[in-house]
């Protein structure tokens, strides 16, 4: 049990140095730590949120796999996005290979429209969860995964840098134009929504 | 109003995950007396906080911890060491490493010196400066004096940009083009054919450029660089 409280408030390069050892749990712990990021982050790539969440399973076990070959421990959080990201594109690719057959997963972004939102969100109706979705989604693509590092996983503009190897001020420069796009393309729902 | 510019850099602090507890105490309470910080604040608030909810997961991540663990591959991440160290290798830079033979590009390409091509009074250039990290130095033509560089200085043709080491600034334009300086780098911007020409001396610079931009070059002591994309980075050695 005081292993357990200790794993949690334990850096990403301590957890990654157990789980490589053979310690599953503290995997777990990262698995944790992380879940709602990688998520978002197949979100941005994935229209239907139960194939999101499973491209987000098979990302964790794809970096738990590769886990030995990750250069920096410091930097878990900016390496699982890449995976993830990558996992998106497989996933993808595996839907457009199957699109005649039964059973494909990964319905594309294209699709979207004809899925209503899951009603997860308890703050947002399911037509402002879509209409932010979408928002998020019309961003370059690089300013996606800064969008949901910052927005979802917390983590400051300078923590991103340092995740990604970037400079903060270049970090600060994206999020800056990814927010200004954001604005106006959500201002009817700004608008809208009682301040 | 200028009590006002410091609030928004506040705000932006915040977005940023960046502010401190005191300067967000601060922030507030001068939101509550200004209607116009306050509309601005909420409406980032509310922004983070909408992109937040839309993008959570159904899934308790406590949940998903357990039934993970047991899909894991129990011989997969076997302990190796201190492979990671012992294997790492130098980043593979996305650098443009440019070839000391483009004569046709360094005969376009190169700088004048001055005195040759570069006007009389140097004009002021819709550039910014967007993020000073560390020591940059700026020298307006003409001037033996080397300042610092700041937020707010005005950018003229001629200037001459000096990042020293673990130092860097990101130059700015209006439609959010972005031209990012690196450490140990020289930047001189000079006048050709009537356009601000971007002459890197030495070091390492990375041009985010919004698409569709008109021609863009980068000239170095070896050539000329066009800009293809929205994205590079060029080196010179």
């Amino acid at each position: 049990m005081a292993d357990e409280s200790r794993q949690l408030m334990a850096r990403d390069e301590q957890l990654i140095s157990l789980a490589l050892s053979g310690q599953t749990s503290a995997f777990g712990v990262i698995v944790e730590r992380y879940w709602k990021m990688v998520v978002a982050m197949a979100l941005t790539r994935i229209a239907d949120p139960a194939e999101a969440e499973d491209v987000a399973q098979e990302s964790f076990i794809r970096a738990y796999c590769q886990l030995h070959s990750l250069r920096d421990p410091s930097r878990f959080a900016g390496w699982l996005s890449k995976i993830t990201l990558q996992q998106c594109s497989d996933s993808m690719r595996r839907a457009v290979r199957c699109k005649s057959a039964l059973g494909c997963k990964a319905t594309p972004l294209n699709e979207l429209d004809a899925k209503p939102a899951e009603p997860a969100n308890p703050g947002l109706t399911q037509r402002q969860i879509h209409f932010v979705r979408e928002a998020v989604r019309r961003l370059p693509q690089k300013f996606q995964s800064l969008i949901v590092m910052r927005f979802v996983a917390g983590l400051s503009a300078v923590q991103i840098a340092e995740q990604l190897g970037k400079r903060p001020g270049a970090i600060r420069v994206r999020l800056h134009r990814a927010y200004k796009i954001l604005r106006r393309d959500l201002a009817p729902l700004l608008e809208e929504v009682e301040l | 109003m200028t009590d006002c510019t410091k609030y928004k850099n506040l705000i932006e602090k915040y977005l940023d995950g960046l502010i401190a507890d005191s300067e967000l105490a601060e922030l507030r309470v001068h939101a509550e007396a200004c209607p116009r910080c306050r509309e601005e604040f909420d409406r980032c608030v509310l922004m983070q906080s909408a992109v937040k909810q839309a993008f959570s997961s159904s899934t308790a991540a406590e949940q998903v911890r357990a039934s993970l663990l047991e899909k894991l591959p129990v011989e997969s991440s076997r302990f190796v060491g201190t492979a990671w160290l012992a294997g790492r290798r130098a980043a593979v830079a996305a650098a443009v490493v440019l070839a000391a033979g483009v004569l046709a590009g360094f005969a376009l390409g190169r700088f004048s010196g001055p005195g040759q091509t570069a006007p009389a009074v140097t004009a002021e250039v819709p550039i910014g400066v967007g993020d000073v990290q560390g020591m940059v130095l700026v020298r307006h033509e003409g001037s033996g004096l080397w300042q610092a560089l700041k937020a707010d200085s005005h950018i003229y043709l001629g200037d001459a940009f000096h990042a020293a080491a673990n130092s860097g600034c990101i130059l700015r334009w209006a439609d959010e083009s972005t031209l990012e300086l690196n450490q140990n780098s020289m930047l001189v911007l000079k006048s050709y054919n009537g356009e601000t020409q971007f002459y890197l001396e030495h070091g390492e610079l990375t041009a985010a450029l919004e698409s569709p931009h008109p021609p863009f070059f980068i000239s170095t002591p070896h050539g000329r660089v066009e800009a293809l994309g929205t994205e590079f980075t060029v080196t010179v050695e």
